[in-house]
């Protein structure tokens, strides 16, 4: 066996810090049990389909006016909207073993929890479609008050840094003067795009395309509106890796702007619940879960005449429409009609891992909030499931850990997450952790992983005033409805893109 | 020289003032009637410091070496007085004996040190001066200390970290004497190597300091510790004292045996002698089982609820005989059901009905304990609460925390409430106050169960009329989104505790 020189001093170094302790007589820690697991992320289906391998061999035909392919918020959204209509034939087709998407949930002994997406903001007055499915759900009352239970709780947020938590997320603790007079200069300039009435949830109804703040980074925005402050560069790039995944250089301005000047000022939520949006979920597939077919990848969408053909491993859909609710970049892969076609829709990689908690860590300054981030992480810290609890007295918990991979291209990303063990990713996750919480090792009993390979799309500069996102493929009877439409994957723009689908299909069939 | 002199005499005087200000204080503190403690500590010490100036005669050989050796001494027992006295409060039943052991120490020491001192400079100047001199630095040092005392060192250094400080002080003077003396001085070394060792400790005590006060004042329950326990959700300690038996949870006192009748007559009575049709009753907290004992005594409930989070607590008060004799066995009587619960939690799970509901949870110290005093709790206890029944809610003190108790009023008016906030006076609380809710205005009661030693018929009006120093104040109410009153609470606490 050789070494090169730096293999030899890994050793050499790996070696002295196991030794060292027990030199000064301190017994090595045990390693303590933490187990865990990659969850169901159908990162095999969706290779197989790329590949051309997989295939599918139905044994029987349905025939059903309208199929939704893709159960996450966008095609349960365009079944809410055809339900609500009075129309009840169709089915939604959902790869995974759950329904959900990115708003997809699980449960444990301790909790409920999230994988992905976790809140709401409260609806402005122009989210009139959130507005109206979240009366519907008795979250929002008649007189105009919210659900007391799905307000986010206090405290809401925190920090970590220097050492210590600190609440808020803005991080505006032992600033110099010269930052503080930035951040209160960002806020006032958020303030007046915010009232410049552009930048709207959903997009569509305040977007102007063409804007000249899509045409540069949100970064280079910063640095040419004379932002130096390095806090303020970080809050901005935590911004987008939490919204986009991506990092301000990489996301357009118009988007990280779009972050900050689309949220109500006064806001008394967001609105949140321990299975995160999950809990939306459950609430639409109580209204119509028997139409949705779980376990249903999609192997093939062609034309069948006047209508469309969706084949499925065990059965064949022959329908009038088509709502493609499932992203983009799958589409050349799946739909006949577009084979061979390349999108450049660019998708930001995440890991999102849940973590069950024997007791609670040791903490430094403010109480556990439900959003806690660690300042010059590169994740983006943890959500407690259990927050929304209302029991007084809590030891277990469920901490819900969010990591955009935005620091390396995304190709390499996802070849990390499908090459990397999930011991690996477990031990960066509570290294991660440790900045903060030394003693977490002691205190984890399970981390259960989720990879998203392509979580969501990415408004890169220049994406929202492209013409292939305004203008999908035109194909009649086949509807596209995903929030990678929008160039933003939020719950809004994933609903308004379901319902405006569904629209189209009810007009088309009337 | 000379006025180096001088300025140890200013020096020793003010570290001789600051143990006996420390060791009055303390005794103050600790077992309270402070003029008595502030009169004999004074006394005593005086007198001391008169054996002190009379023992002075008997040394006669190297004046300047005993001087520095009693600095060392003055150092060492001065400036430990104040931790010792801490622990033997903690961990003995001698305090007085250690107090006034230690003052007469201090005192003689401390007595010892000015007729050495005027001997030493009898050479240096004439006797007139030698007097005039050292006597004015003497009342100097005295009156910088004793406005030091109260202005600086309590507040900011603490009493403990303050006799350390002054130890340090004598033991600085020793040391400086040895050097200024150099001279005339034998075992030169020796007497700088015992200064240096006396600062060292006197060091390592400021450096330890809090861990060893914090130990010792986990244990400063002013009475005989008859149960102590660490249960799943919080610290409990019993003491006991003649017929005075206390709770503390998580240091906080919970109640006293000798005035807690003036509470829990006040917290039930008031609420459901109005209401003569009660028959089922919900208690959330008090796992004492001290209200339950006030409503036993109407016969026509049948029967009670008791919802208390820790098990430990509810069995204690079940079986433990001293503490089944304060709250009359109630706990067991076949009228109640225990359960042991998250009271939030439980109420969200279950659908009975209450006539009466009494609400007596701790203080909201916490975000946790918060959550149970907002909006989203009392609607949901609305909906546990019989058409014209009634909810009576523990509110802490309307005078110590003034903007926490008219939140909770607020925010039980909130949630759609009538409320009717009233206060008492219990001794061992000082004012405290509740309030009464209900869908209907509350009409105080006609009648009493017999033997109230409290509450009666003609007094309850009266606990309605708020002082001008206990008025409303301009609050916001208290939701899980923004958990306001644990901010109020905390903000009013400090406040007190500064």
């Amino acid at each position: 066996m050789t070494l090169s020189r730096r293999e030899f001093l890994g050793v050499v170094g790996a070696a002295g810090l196991v030794g060292a302790p027990s030199l000064i007589g301190l017994p090595r820690k045990t390693d303590r049990a933490i187990t865990g697991e990659f969850a169901d992320d159908g990162m095999a289906t969706g290779h197989a389909l790329r590949s051309g391998s997989f295939t599918a061999k139905p044994s029987r035909v349905v025939r059903v006016p309208v199929v939704i392919v893709g159960g996450g918020i966008a095609g349960l959204s365009a079944a809410w909207e055809l339900e609500r209509r009075g129309m009840r034939d169709f089915v939604v087709l959902e790869l995974l073993k759950t329904a959900g998407g990115n708003a997809r949930a699980g449960r444990n002994s301790v909790s409920e929890y999230p994988w992905a997406a976790h809140y709401l903001p409260v609806p402005g007055p122009k989210s009139t479609l959130l507005r109206e499915l979240l009366a519907e759900l008795g979250v929002l009352h008649a007189d105009g008050s919210w659900d007391e239970r799905a307000l986010c709780f206090s405290p809401q947020e925190r920090h970590y840094r220097f050492g210590e938590w600190h609440g808020g997320l803005e991080p505006d603790y032992a600033l110099t003067a010269r930052e503080r007079d930035e951040f209160r200069a960002f806020e006032s300039l958020m303030d007046q795009h915010r009232a410049s009435g552009q930048f709207t949830i959903p997009l569509e109804a305040g977007m102007r395309p063409g804007s000249p703040l899509d045409r540069v980074s949100f970064a280079q925005w910063l640095r040419d509106s004379g932002f130096r402050s390095e806090t303020l560069k970080w809050y901005a790039d935590y911004a987008c890796r939490d919204d986009f995944g991506a990092l301000s250089s990489e996301t357009s301005a118009w988007a990280g702007v779009h972050y900050f000047a689309s949220r109500q000022k006064e806001d008394p939520g967001p609105l949140t619940w321990p299975a995160g949006n999950g809990w939306i979920v459950q609430q639409l597939t109580k209204k119509f879960g028997a139409n949705v077919r779980t376990n249903s990848p999609v192997a093939r969408i062609e034309k069948d005449g006047n209508g469309w053909k969706v084949t499925t491993p065990d059965t064949t859909y022959r329908c009038d429409s088509v709502i493609y609710s499932a992203p983009r970049h799958i589409a050349p892969h799946v739909i006949h009609e577009l084979a061979g076609q390349k999108t450049d829709f660019v998708y930001s990689p995440w890991l999102t891992a849940n973590l069950t908690l024997d007791r609670k860590p040791k903490n430094v300054g403010v109480e556990t909030a439900w959003d806690n981030v660690i300042y010059g992480s590169p994740a983006l810290g943890y959500v407690v499931a259990t927050h929304q609890s209302l029991a007084t007295h809590e030891e277990k918990s469920v901490w819900t850990f969010y990591w955009a991979l935005a620091h390396e291209s995304p190709s390499s990303a996802r070849t990390r997450l499908a090459n990397d063990s999930w011991l690996t990713w477990r031990d960066r996750i509570l290294g991660d952790l440790a900045l903060a919480h030394p003693d977490i090792r002691d205190c984890v009993s399970r981390v259960d992983i989720m990879r998203h390979g392509h979580a969501m799309i990415r408004p890169t500069v220049g994406f929202l005033s492209e013409h292939e996102r305004l203008r999908p493929p035109s194909l009649p009877g086949l509807h596209f409805a995903h929030s990678d439409a929008s160039g933003i994957s939020i719950f809004e723009e994933a609903q308004y893109q379901g319902v405006k689908a569904a629209r189209e299909v009810l007009t088309r069939n009337r | 020289m000379n006025a180096a002199l001088l300025v140890s005499v200013f020096l020793i005087a003010s570290a001789g003032l600051i143990y006996e200000l420390v060791a009055s204080s303390l005794a103050s503190y600790l077992i309270g009637d402070s003029v008595f403690q502030f009169s004999t500590v004074i006394g005593t010490y005086l007198f001391a410091m008169g054996v002190g100036s009379w023992l002075s005669r008997y040394l006669n050989r190297g004046l300047v070496a005993r001087f520095i050796g009693i600095e060392l001494l003055v150092a060492l027992v001065g400036g430990f007085s104040s931790m010792a006295l801490m622990l033997a409060f903690a961990y003995t039943s001698g305090f007085r004996l250690a107090l006034y052991v230690l003052v007469i120490m201090v005192g003689v020491l401390v007595g010892l040190e000015i007729p050495l001192l005027m001997r030493i400079l009898r050479d240096r100047f004439a006797f007139k001066d030698v007097i005039s001199n050292v006597l004015t630095f003497d009342y100097l040092g005295a009156l910088v200390a004793s406005l030091a005392f109260p202005i600086i060192l309590v507040p900011k250094v603490g009493l403990v970290r303050s006799s350390l400080l002054f130890g340090i002080v004598n033991a600085l003077v020793a040391l400086w004497t040895s050097y200024l003396f150099a001279a005339h001085l034998g075992q030169r070394k020796l007497l700088r190597v015992a200064s240096a060792a006396t600062l060292l400790l006197l060091g390592a005590g400021m450096m330890g300091a809090h861990k060893i006060t914090g130990l010792a004042e986990d244990n400063i329950y002013s009475d005989e510790v008859i149960f102590s326990r660490d249960t799943r959700y919080q610290h409990m300690v019993l003491t006991a004292w003649k017929d005075d038996l206390r709770l503390y949870l998580n240091s906080h006192l919970q109640f006293s045996s000798r005035d807690e009748y003036r509470y829990h007559e006040a917290l039930v009575h008031p609420g459901l002698a109005s209401l003569p049709m009660a028959k089922h009753v919900l208690v959330l907290g008090g796992g004492d089982g001290l209200a339950v004992r006030e409503i036993l005594k109407y016969p026509g409930v049948t029967s009670v609820t008791l919802v208390d989070l820790d098990p430990e607590m509810t069995r204690l008060f079940s079986t433990q005989p001293k503490l089944v004799e304060l709250n009359g066995g109630s706990l067991t009587s076949p009228r109640v059901h225990v359960v042991n619960a998250d009271a939030f939690v439980w109420l969200d799970q279950n659908h009975e009905m209450y006539d009466f509901i009494v609400v007596d949870f701790p203080d909201p110290n916490n975000y946790g304990v918060g959550k149970l005093y907002t909006t989203a709790f009392y609607r949901l206890m609305a909906h546990h609460l019989a058409e014209n029944g009634l909810a009576v809610v523990q509110s802490t003190s309307p005078l110590f925390a003034r903007m926490s108790f008219w939140s909770i009023a607020q925010t039980l008016g909130s949630a759609g409430f009538k409320t009717s906030p009233y206060h008492i006076y219990v001794p061992s609380f000082g004012e405290w106050g509740f309030v009464i809710a209900g869908r209907r205005e509350y009409v105080p009661p006609a009648t009493l169960p017999a033997g109230l030693r409290f509450v009666s018929v003609s007094e309850i009006p009266h606990f309605f009329s708020f002082s001008t120093d206990m008025q409303p104040v301009a609050v916001e109410t208290n939701q899980l989104n923004n958990q306001v009153l644990v901010r109020y609470y905390e903000r009013e606490f400090e406040a007190i505790n500064r």
